[in-house]
Parts: C-alpha cells; structure tokens; sequence
C-alpha cells in the first residue's frame, strides 16, 4: 500500500492513504477522546469530541470522519481543543437528565470517564431539565432517553451489523430522540431481533437489560468488531 | 500561624456527605490541630460567623435555602460545593422535570399511604420550596467543588488539608475526581 507522510503532534509518521486520522491515531498510540467511534461501525462524527486541528484549514475536524492526506500537520491535544472537549461533555450533562449516582451504568460508564478525562468537576451550562420517558416494554431490556447523548451508536449497530433496522432517529436539536420502528414502544416492534447488540453498543446506561441492579451493568462494546470479523471466517 | 475557622452546612442534601466527611476518621484531629470547627449541622441554629472555609452539602431547594447560602457567602472566604446536589442537583434535582404542585400532590395528597384527606401542609412557619432545585454555581460563586455521591472521605480530607495548608487542591491531578 502507497505510504504518505504526516505529522502528528510533531511526530514524523509515514502511514497508508486512505484511512482516517482517528484510525492513524489508534494504530500509532496516539490517544483522541471519542464517545460516538465503536470499532465496526460506520463513523458518523456526532460526538465532536475527536476534533483535532490541521494546519491550513481554519476550523476544527473530527479525527473519524476526515481522511488522511499528505503532508497534514495535524495536533490532538491543543488547549483549544481541550477546552472544546470540556465544553462537549459539560453539554452532554446539561442536556438530559444524567443523574450518575440512581444509574445502573454508575461507575463502568464511558461518559463518567469521559467527564474525568477532561476534568469537568461542574457543569458550567444551566440544566435542561427536558422531561423524558423511559420505555420498558421490552421484556428484557429498558431504553431510558434521560440518559442518551445520541451518539446513535444503538441505531447503526442495529442497522449495519444485526441488519435489523430496529432504531432511528427523529426530530431535531434538543428535541432529537431514539425512536423504535415509528416511535413505538420497544416492546411491540415488529423488527426487533432483541439480539442485544444495541446494549453492549450503548456508551451510557441509557440501553440497559432489565436482569442487572445498579452499578453492576457489564458492557462488551468489543463484541461489535469481533462479530464482524468472525463472519468474515467462512466456517 | 493563627488557626483557620472552618464550617460545615447542610442544605438540599441527605446528609450522606456529612457521613462521609466523619468517615475522615482519626484525620479529624489533622484538621482540628489547624483549623475550629465553628459550625456544622448538629450545633444550635445561630447564623454562620465569618469563617475561612465552609462546606456546603446540597442543592437549594427553597426560599430558606436561597437566604442562608446568600449569607454564606457573605461570610465565607472559601466556599466548598460537597457532593453532587450541591454541584449538580442530583437526586434532589429529580424533581425539576415535574410541576411543583404535582411534587406536592404526589407526596402529600396522592400517596398510597395517605388517608382521603391528605392536604398540602400549609404554615407560614414552613419553607417554601422553590420551583426549580438548582445547584450552589447558579445563585453564588462557588470557589471549589467536591463531586460524588458522597464524595470519598479521602477526597474530602485531601481537599480540606489543602486548603488548610494555603495550598490549591487539584482532583483531577490526584485522580479523585468521581461523580455519583
């Protein structure tokens, strides 16, 4: 494959065109802050948490979505961009109800982490306070929308990997929400398989199986990329 | 060097990050060997002095809680957000996604264990809650949080030494930063 040089974080790197610059990163150790990324999927760039700056282009690129071309002089970890992911997951916060301490995701939850990684101690944002449901109508699992920072990682596992097409999107802005079928209860959906892939895939405890108490929730979001390559075996 | 005054108050909160700082233990002497305890919530119900650093556990929730952190931070040189409510409402925030009567009438007139002739209590003696819970940043200027639901006794006995010893604390340097 034709290698190209770039330069990262003023690291002389000679890598394969073609590939993303969150992808060059993860190869050459290179550590970027992502929530919606699940290895497998289709990067869509809603989180805007991988922001990196190149030189020559004057705005912020996500690392996921943006390919890699010759000669980028690219930096990760700026103070600008740190402030930007700071301000990303303080809104995260204030955009729905996430209330770690009464969630089943307490403690193994990618958006906790998220907060200490960029050590938001307050959210500086006033609260939404948006009234949300919680659909428990499926037998096995709960989707609670206070907890979702659509990252639509659920709708693309559905869609792309189960082929199911369970999850959607709908509205816009701060009305946006994941929707079952034509936003109906997940328990009546005619195109649910109840696989349980859109759990594992889900960063929060916003999807969560209904057998687990709180703080004892164990997410496998690797099991994405496994599945995909086990199919590729021809057994 | 002269001793520090310190304080500790309980607002909106459940008290579990009081129990926390007792968990500090044997410390507890560490702290009164620099600084006096001058008020926390088990001594009688004067209004707070002027101290060096105060903790604040919980969320203002009403009309009493609004005036008492306003006077805090009056006195106070240092105030300290203890624990979620205080930092981000938390559970007491829970409420805010509902009108305040329906809190009313589901605690009060609606409950299963109320009799027919459950009725809002209604005194002027009593606090009024206010619409919505808010965390201590949005009605004062906070100068340092504690996050956690409670926050470890560690933590809070990190953050108190600092202070006491002229030193900024950092719970992202030590790794102590938690919530829930």
């Amino acid at each position: 494959m034709p290698k190209i040089s770039v330069t990262i974080d003023d690291k002389k790197l000679d890598v394969d065109v073609g590939k993303t610059i969150l992808e060059i990163c993860k190869e050459s150790g290179i550590e970027i802050l992502t929530m919606c990324h699940l290895k497998g999927l289709t990067d869509v760039g809603a989180c805007r948490l991988c922001l990196v700056e190149i030189e020559g282009i004057n705005k912020l690129l996500s690392a996921c979505t943006t390919k890699i071309a010759a000669n980028m002089i690219i930096r990760t970890k700026t103070e600008k961009i740190k402030r930007y992911q700071r301000i990303t997951s303080e809104l995260f916060f204030a955009e729905r109800n996430h209330v770690c301490s009464v969630c089943v995701a307490n403690g193994k939850c990618d958006l906790q982490k998220l907060g200490y990684k960029t050590e938001m101690d307050h959210i500086r944002y006033p609260y939404l306070f948006p009234e949300c449901n919680v659909d428990t109508s499926h037998p096995w699992y709960v989707l609670d929308h206070n907890r979702c920072i659509m990252c639509t990682r659920c709708v693309r596992a559905c869609g792309e990997v189960e082929g199911a097409h369970n999850w959607n999107v709908m509205n816009r802005g701060y009305q946006v929400r994941v929707i079952s079928d034509f936003d109906t209860p997940w328990g009546e959906s005619v195109t649910c398989t109840s696989c349980g892939k859109c759990v594992h895939a889900c960063p929060t405890g916003a999807i969560w199986p209904k057998a687990i108490v709180q703080g004892q929730l164990e997410k496998k979001p690797e099991i994405i990329a496994e599945l995909i390559e086990k199919r590729k075996m021809n057994l | 060097m002269s001793k520090k005054k310190i304080a500790t108050i309980w607002l909106g909160g459940c008290s579990g990050c009081h129990m926390s700082l007792l968990d500090i233990d044997e410390r507890i002497l560490d702290v009164a060997k620099l600084a006096d305890i001058v008020k926390c919530p088990i001594v009688d119900g004067k209004d707070l002095p002027e101290v060096d650093i105060v903790l604040v556990e919980g969320s203002v929730t009403s009309d009493e809680h609004l005036r008492e952190i306003l006077h805090i931070r009056k006195q106070a040189k240092a105030l300290v957000a203890l624990g979620d409510c205080a930092v981000t409402s938390n559970i007491t925030g829970m409420r805010n996604y509902f009108d305040l009567k329906e809190v009313f009438d589901t605690a009060y007139v609606n409950a299963v264990s109320n009799d027919k002739e459950g009725s809002v209590p209604d005194h002027p003696e009593l606090l009024k809650l206010r619409d919505k819970v808010v965390p201590l940043q949005e009605v004062v200027k906070v100068d340092f949080v504690i996050p956690g639901c409670p926050p470890d006794a560690d933590t809070i006995f990190y953050v108190l030494f600092e202070f006491l010893n002229d030193r900024i604390p950092n719970l992202s340097e030590v790794k102590k930063l938690r919530y829930g």
